[in-house]
């Protein structure tokens, strides 16, 4: 060993021993009895209803970018829930532990959480939240709307794409097993430098942090590689750059900040791993070691990070507003100036994440008057919401309460931003739950987005639209816990609360921490309301049938094709003569035109090698994290050669013959004739096109 | 996925790798990293010259690693590459100067002035 560790290693097992499975916890062993009860029930099921074949040939093995985006957004909602419940136990421990006189049980002075334990759950919710539920979320929408918004048929890499996904569940996986095996760092999402060194954390739980976080940002820097390269390379013909719809150029702009940030993130990390395992003192205060150094390392990706984040969420709103008011998006082209604006920005800001540091006033000021530019492309956007909004035909669906709700928390968030930008308000209210309740405005925004979408794009996938009630009454829900937790959190940062306290000491406080417990006691019913949603529209779900434009005032190329999105996407990829295709097709009845032949269709081959090196990769994160080194040595000889094995295997995919496109469109359009009797009943004619329209490309030039 | 795919053996990018190119790329990151590792083990040198020195050797390594193993020139067919690290480049100079400078005004406030580092 490089560095001397604490507890015992051995050569076969590592660091690992069974004294570190928590089975005397008195919180977690019996989620560990719950988490297996129900992993073997789930198994049971599938075993029961043979299953197995259907989730390995549709699920485990596919390439298909509509079901890696789907996988990527239930790991999303999963990691969302149990963030969520990492949040709703740090607020009852604070309601709990107030004052001298508060009770404890579980081993704990005050509450019911020790401050050890205390500091797991609050790291373990912002690095989840962050990474493993706003970012799969994201990622998974643009995963399934980006291609066909391009008019493509998959992916520029299709492989990648799941390779990608079953590295971020390798990462989903190692957070959830650091929950029963071992423990989780406890200093804080980002990390504070020189705590997280292994003098002052001795136990795995930083070594489960680095490995989750590299793990992450492997698996998204994949994916956004990706996502440019289907952009850039494979738009349907016609689709000039500023016919691009606006979600796409949203997440053009953010993978390119994602891939350009991602490696400060895993070199910090990689220092910190070199710190912690080979002895070095890149954060220590001695041996010429910075430890603010770490702090800006992180922050160089932390703050394009965040735009990565929001730029997709705004991009959702983008899609959503026009579609409910029935017009074209107000300023397409300062909407796109406004994107990259905000991308370009977001790498001149990052030292606002620690003003306090004391880097002096020029460098202050620098970076204040940095951060306060953001509120200008940031303001474009929102005025042109509202101007998208304006004397339009409102329609108060539950998609667009959704992106509404978003709106008003985008100006709560951004009003408190402008404030924390000015380094004098920053010094007061540095590190105090003002900020958390700032930047949870901010996140929320992403949250609000991705329900709204999630409601606005789930019959483009499934075929079927959510019930409007029960999303309706999920909105309320949630919205009302919203207010019901940050705005006391706002007050309460004011009055100078302190972030992470596992004791609040102070009993005036608690009439505020009463309302923020009642704020997230509404959140768990908006959580009730979103199962019942679930469930209320799979057993309507043949009633609630749509056809290819589920909302009826659709404009942009997805809704074009038929829903469900058959696995081509496109019978015939579509020639693109105006920026709101599908809009300007309704106008001119070109809607229901059909191409006059089908062609064969090219498809990538599904494999399983992606699933195959993405266990590896959690097994060898799991063996670096407890340090067993032959275990690492082998998954990652593994990892090479299943590549090696891969790039001469090839994929010269497979052909669906023009026979075959032409029977499963007629058997798609037959479907859709039967819901479209009565629904929306679509224009017949329109006006007729000025010049020469073209719906598809000439077939004999194909 | 478009009709017929040419073989990615044939595209002109992936022609101009070659084992002499990986190799040549290898070797010379390999040694200029021995070389400053060398320079600072043995302490041979004045802290401001070594640190001259070593990022000198830093330079090169990029340049070698950017032509040798990315093989990035400003020929037609890499247009996109080009592209790409013009765009890149504006990043690297924003988030090293603005460390630098933010450092060095933290050092003025905060460090002791080390021996032999001269005046800032």
């Amino acid at each position: 060993m490089l560095v001397p560790l604490a507890g015992g290693w051995n050569p076969l097992l590592g660091r690992l021993a069974l004294d570190q499975i928590p089975y005397n916890n008195p919180i977690l062993a019996p989620l560990f009895v719950v988490v297996a009860l129900g992993a073997l029930a789930l198994i049971a099921l599938i075993t029961y209803y043979h299953k197995w074949g259907y989730l390995w040939k549709e699920w485990l093995t596919t390439v298909d970018h509509k079901k890696l985006g789907v996988m990527y957004i239930i790991i999303g909602l999963v990691m969302l829930f149990r963030g969520f419940v990492d949040g709703l136990m740090i607020r009852t421990q604070q309601v709990w532990a107030n004052g001298p006189d508060s009770s404890g049980v579980f081993g704990a002075v005050h509450g019911y959480l020790t401050p050890f334990h205390f500091g797991q759950v609050y790291s373990a919710h912002g690095l989840i939240m962050i990474l493993l539920a706003a970012t799969p979320l994201l990622v998974g929408f643009m995963n399934i709307i980006v291609p066909i918004q391009v008019g493509a048929r998959d992916m520029a890499y299709p492989y990648l794409n799941a390779l990608g996904l079953w590295i971020t569940a390798a990462g989903a996986a190692l957070i959830m097993a650091s929950l029963f095996i071992g423990d989780f760092s406890h200093n804080g999402w980002f990390g504070y430098a020189p705590l997280f060194e292994i003098q002052y954390s001795p136990g795995v739980g930083v070594d489960y942090w680095i490995w989750t976080l590299e793990l992450l940002a492997l698996g998204t820097s994949l994916g956004g590689i990706n996502i440019i390269a289907t952009i850039v390379k494979m738009r349907a013909p016609g689709m000039s750059w500023f016919k691009l719809p606006i979600f796409t150029w949203a997440s053009l702009s953010a993978n390119i900040i994602a891939l350009t940030s991602f490696p400060a993130l895993q070199l910090a990390l990689a220092l910190v791993a070199s710190d912690r395992y080979l002895g070095s003192h890149f954060f220590t205060a001695g041996l010429g070691g910075n430890l603010m150094l770490y702090t800006n390392l992180f922050w160089i990706w932390g703050h394009p990070e965040v735009y990565f984040v929001i730029l997709p969420a705004f991009g959702m709103m983008s899609e959503i507003f026009p579609v409910f008011s029935e017009k074209p998006l107000f300023g397409y082209i300062t909407m796109v100036a406004a994107s990259f604006a905000i991308a370009g920005v977001s790498w001149l800001v990052w030292l606002h994440h620690f003003f306090t540091m004391g880097a002096g006033p020029e460098v202050n000021s620098f970076f204040s008057i940095a951060t306060m530019l953001v509120g200008i492309p940031t303001g474009v956007k929102v005025f042109n919401w509202a101007f998208t909004m304006y004397r339009g035909r409102l329609t108060f669906s539950a998609a667009m309460l959704w992106a509404i709700g978003a709106l008003f928390l985008l100006l709560v968030g951004g009003l408190t931003g402008m404030m924390l930008a000015i380094p004098a308000i920053n010094y007061m209210v540095h590190n105090s739950v003002f900020v958390v309740a700032h930047f949870h405005s901010m996140l929320l925004v992403i949250v609000y987005a991705v329900f709204g979408s999630v409601i606005f794009w789930f019959p483009k996938v499934f075929g079927f639209k959510l019930d409007e009630y029960w999303a309706k009454v999920m909105f309320w829900l949630f919205s009302a816990g919203t207010v019901g937790v940050f705005v006391p959190m706002y007050m309460l940062g004011f009055m100078g609360e302190t972030r992470r306290l596992d004791y609040v000491f102070n009993t005036a406080w608690h009439p505020y921490l009463v309302a923020e417990e009642i704020g997230i006691f509404l959140y768990c019913l908006s959580v009730v309301a979103f199962f019942v949603l679930l469930y209320v529209s799979i057993r309507d779900r043949v009633k609630n049938q749509v056809g290819q434009d589920a909302w009826g005032t659709s404009r942009s190329l997805e809704w074009l094709t038929h829903s469900p999105v058959p696995f081509y996407n496109f019978a015939v990829i579509p020639h693109i003569n105006e920026r709101d295709e599908v809009a300007w097709r309704r106008q001119h009845g070109l809607v229901q035109k059909q191409p006059e032949k089908y062609l064969d269709i090219h498809m990538p081959n599904n494999t399983g090698m992606a699933l195959y090196i993405g266990a590896l990769t959690f097994v060898l994160a799991f063996a670096l994290t407890w340090r067993i080194w032959w275990l690492c040595l082998g998954s990652l000889v593994a990892i090479i050669a299943l590549m090696i094995v891969r790039s001469f295997q090839g994929d010269a995919g497979y052909i669906i013959p023009a026979a075959e496109v032409e029977r499963m469109e007629k058997e798609a359009l037959a479907r859709e004739a039967r819901i479209q009797t009565g629904a929306h009943p679509l224009p017949a004619g329109g006006r007729p096109v000025p010049g020469e329209a073209i719906a598809y490309e000439r077939q004999d030039k194909l | 996925m478009s009709q017929g795919h040419d073989n990615p053996i044939h595209h002109p990018e992936v022609q101009m790798s070659s084992s002499r190119g990986y190799f040549t790329g290898f070797l010379i990151s390999l040694g200029l990293m021995f070389l400053a590792t060398f320079l600072v083990a043995s302490g041979s040198m004045p802290p401001f010259g070594l640190l001259m020195v070593i990022t000198i050797c830093a330079a090169i390594t990029v340049i070698a690693q950017i032509y040798f193993l990315l093989h990035l020139d400003i020929s037609e067919h890499n247009i996109w590459n080009t592209v790409s690290l013009v765009l890149f480049i504006p990043l690297f100079i924003i988030t090293i100067g603005l460390t630098w400078w933010m450092f060095s005004q933290l050092y003025l406030r905060t460090m002791p002035m080390m021996p032999g580092m001269g005046m800032h």
